[in-house]
């Protein structure tokens, strides 16, 4: 599997309190990879780092090929960026500000451009410090779509939009996904909204990235399981147990992920006995994950 | 990509372009009228070398001006929007500081009109010279001076900022120490060494001291 992005044992220091450590992660070409964590955890301090915008302490970034913070003007040119808060100029107009991003990407895309103003309804006379929220998160979504990018990098692009804005944006981007094959990076702490678009998930908590894999692999895989009778140590286990606490009596509530089926015989071998299997959703595991990731620091 | 950030940045500078090439039209006239009021040459060169300080000071204002304005649209949004962009660092500081310059001239034309109007009005004093040229490639330098120092300070982070006031705080605070606690005698002041070292030749801002003088014997 190729990456679009990679990085290796990523540290950046920024404050005594905060850092990102040993970060490891892999975007594979052509996924909608979800970056997931609560405020504060260091998604936006990853995302800056893969753009070059902060320097890492020490370890490597490989975003599209080439090396970051070395070659990050050759890799910009060749990614969509929408930062959480508002970066254009506000004393430009909507229309100007097409214009000044423009002059940067040789591949910007002026009909398709032109095209989607009309269809998001943005006024290309407005002044960008009068826009609304909504019309400012549509103006940065068409500005990063209409450069062609092969990468998008979305720091919480829909945060704090209304459903309409926001299903207008989303629709935006899987368009754009389908028709180029571009890959995505998407941060957000809604989980919901990633669920349904995303195809890769990595998950953050305290600097650090505590898990990395398929959405697939997520959503099933990711199950509570209500055990008894079960050994204190488990060897061989054919899933990752994740949480093991006690509940009433001598039933137990394990957490666990890569969980399948016909793994019941294993626990059975095992002289344990399941109750009940409970699938979670995307939420709930990604509460239990970030649970575990704690209890074990 | 240069002729956009020229155009984005005027947008930001014009009105203090506008302000600044006034003040340096009017300048040399306004400094002429004051010297009509006397009706000695004597007197009259005194009152040119009284303004000549003026013309430093508009050269130091309209550099702080042009080279905040530069950097005004980034800070708002912490650089964010200008790091992003496919440019190199060095490159993209070239094209702001190219651009802030460009917006100098205005300034710097509108001192020279300004001159060679009171050169040849035909009102000096008999034995006196005007200096159009020279003064006004000197307004030139300075400007300069002042716009790429300010430019550099105001393109620096919170940190530098911070060290910089650090440092001024601490040669008060030293200067301070000295008054209080040194020898009557020998106390060394620190301002007037520093400002020797800054502002008398080859010092960084010796285009700022000296006689700023349009009419001269």
């Amino acid at each position: 599997m190729s990456f679009a992005i990679e990085t290796k044992n990523l540290n950046c220091r920024l404050a005594k309190s905060f850092s990102i450590t040993d970060l490891s992660m892999h975007v594979p070409e052509r996924a909608v990879y979800g970056f997931l964590g609560p405020n504060g955890s260091g998604k936006t301090t990853t995302i800056r780092l893969l753009l070059g915008l902060l320097r890492p302490t020490s370890g490597n970034i490989a975003v599209l090929g080439m090396q970051v913070p070395d070659q990050s003007a050759a890799v910009l040119a060749r990614i969509g960026y929408v930062p959480e808060r508002l970066h254009l100029y506000p004393s430009l107009t909507v229309g100007e500000a097409m214009r000044y991003h423009s002059a940067f990407y040789p591949t910007w895309d002026e009909p398709w451009a032109n095209e989607m103003t009309r269809q998001l309804q943005l006024d290309v006379t407005r002044p960008i410090s009068v826009l609304s929220k909504g019309e400012t998160g549509k103006l940065m979504m068409l500005l990063a779509l209409a450069q062609r990018p092969d990468l998008l990098v979305l720091d919480e692009p829909t945060d704090g939009l209304d459903p309409v804005v926001r299903r207008d944006i989303l629709g935006l981007l899987a368009q754009y996904v389908t028709d180029r094959q571009a890959t995505v990076l998407i941060s957000s702490h809604l989980v919901h909204e990633l669920e349904r678009i995303c195809d890769w998930v990595g998950l953050m908590d305290h600097g650090r990235l505590v898990a990395e894999l398929p959405m697939m692999e997520f959503k099933t895989g990711l199950k509570r399981l209500r055990v008894s009778g079960a050994p204190d140590s488990l060897s061989g286990s054919p899933f990752t147990l994740l949480v093991r606490e006690r509940g009433n009596g001598v039933v137990e509530e394990w957490l666990v992920r890569g969980w399948t089926p016909s793994m019941q015989q294993y626990l059975e071998s095992a002289g344990a006995s399941l109750r009940e299997v409970i699938d979670l959703d995307l939420e709930d595991g990604f509460v239990e994950m970030l649970r575990a990731s704690r209890r074990a620091e | 990509m240069f002729r956009t950030i020229v155009w984005m940045q005027w947008k930001s500078t014009r009105a203090l372009v506008l302000l600044t090439t006034i003040a340096a039209f009017a300048l040399p006239l306004f400094s002429l009228k004051l010297g009509l009021n006397n009706y000695s040459p004597v007197g009259f060169v005194t009152t040119m070398q009284t303004v000549g300080s003026a013309y430093s000071i508009l050269a130091a204002l309209a550099g702080l001006l042009v080279a905040l304005a530069a950097w005004r649209a980034d800070h708002a949004g912490r650089h964010v929007y200008a790091l992003s962009l496919p440019v190199t660092r060095p490159r993209y500081a070239m094209f702001r500081f190219g651009a802030g310059l460009l917006f100098m001239l205005p300034t710097v034309a509108a001192m020279l009109v300004g001159c060679l109007m009171v050169t040849f009005s035909g009102v000096i004093p008999e034995g006196l010279h005007a200096f159009p040229i020279s003064l006004t490639l000197r307004f030139a330098l300075a400007t300069l001076v002042a716009y790429s120092i300010f430019f550099s300070i105001s393109s620096s982070t919170n940190r530098t900022a911070g060290i910089i006031v650090a440092i001024i705080a601490g040669v008060i605070f030293a200067q301070y120490l000295l008054t209080v606690f040194g020898d009557n005698r020998q106390t060394v002041d620190l301002f007037d060494q520093l400002s020797k070292f800054i502002f008398i030749r080859p010092g960084i801002l010796s285009v700022f001291s000296g006689r700023w003088m349009l009419i001269d014997a």
